[in-house]
């Protein structure tokens, strides 16, 4: 959990994120972020996800429960 | 106070390669230009000769460059006591001459990884809303002619190269909306100490022929500084994603 909070406060670009953060009030949230996040799941998590997931997961908890139901 | 759209007073820029050559000269002249810099190299002393000749105000860091996570770290770290930084300059690098049948993994991919990808990384960390100063942003990577046309016995070097004019471009696009421009240098042979250890290998008609493919004659260091100090400045503030040839007219015949 703590290195996957690492990863979203590092793409989000912001010293650190809680679980209830909604992904799209980030002021780095922006379509190449959605990608960052595409692609940080392929590369270290190995799982397929979409833009649409991110943003139907809406907070970090989501896509935490997302990275991890797909797994 | 006379008008000068070059001045890069209230700017700050880090510098790899700072200690020697090219990377001594720009820091040299960005400092003149009111630059405040963030020296990187891994030449102690040539950092502290680099630093002393600069009228602004710099730190120096002394980084391992190959060390991605050790460049991270202290660029954040010299960020937090000197400011945000309005972009850098990746000017360290290394030439590489082996012919095709004795070329070798091990030192192509250091190539390549010091002259190419430590931009990119330079570039995810300095454009990142933690370090960059959120205004008049400016990458500008070094290439070279031979990222441009071929020589024999440069394959590794000239892949390291050309590959930074994709990475130019790319990045220019990316990094458009957040007002960051991207350019590349691409200059021709400059006089400085790793030409002469490279001439040091060939004879003396190595370097007459040299002297000949420069219409202008070979380069001074100065030559690529100015062309930093514009792509640093408002002067080009509708331009990213060049490649600017400053060689001599090497590449115009």
């Amino acid at each position: 959990m703590e290195n996957f909070l690492e990863q979203m406060a590092e793409l989000f670009e912001v010293d650190s994120v809680n679980l209830q953060d909604e992904v799209i009030a980030f002021d780095e949230w922006d379509s190449l972020t959605g990608l960052s996040i595409i692609s940080l799941a392929d590369d270290e998590y190995g799982i397929i996800i979409s833009v649409n997931d991110i943003l139907e997961a809406k907070t970090i908890q989501g896509l935490y429960e997302l990275f991890n139901q797909k797994k | 106070m006379l008008y000068n759209p070059v001045s890069l007073i209230d700017r700050r820029y880090l510098i790899t390669g700072a200690a020697s050559g090219l990377g001594k000269a720009t820091s040299i002249l960005l400092s003149k230009l009111g630059a405040e810099l963030i020296l990187v190299d891994i030449d102690e002393e040539g950092l502290n000769d680099t630093s002393k000749m600069c009228s602004s105000n710099v730190v120096k860091v002394i980084i391992n460059l190959y060390d991605i996570s050790e460049l991270k770290t202290k660029i954040k770290d010299s960020v937090t006591k000197f400011g945000k930084l309005n972009g850098f300059v990746h000017l360290a690098g290394r030439p590489y001459i082996s012919p095709l049948k004795s070329i070798n993994e091990k030192t192509t991919t250091e190539v390549f990884m010091l002259n190419t990808y430590v931009g990119i990384e330079l570039a995810k960390i300095c454009t990142n809303r933690k370090i960059f100063a959120g205004e008049r942003g400016s990458l500008v990577f070094i290439s070279s002619v031979y990222g441009l046309v071929g020589s024999a016995a440069n394959v590794g070097y000239a892949m390291s190269k050309s590959a930074l004019h994709g990475v130019t471009k790319s990045l220019a696009i990316e990094l458009a909306s957040k007002n960051i421009r991207v350019n590349c240098i691409a200059p021709g042979f400059i006089k400085t100490n790793m030409l002469q250890k490279i001439s040091e290998s060939f004879n003396s008609e190595y370097n007459d022929t040299l002297t000949k493919l420069h219409p202008l004659g070979l380069g001074e260091a100065d030559d690529v500084a100015n062309s930093v100090a514009f792509l640093l400045s408002d002067m080009s503030k509708w331009i990213t994603g060049s490649i600017m040839n400053v060689d001599g007219g090497f590449t115009a015949q």
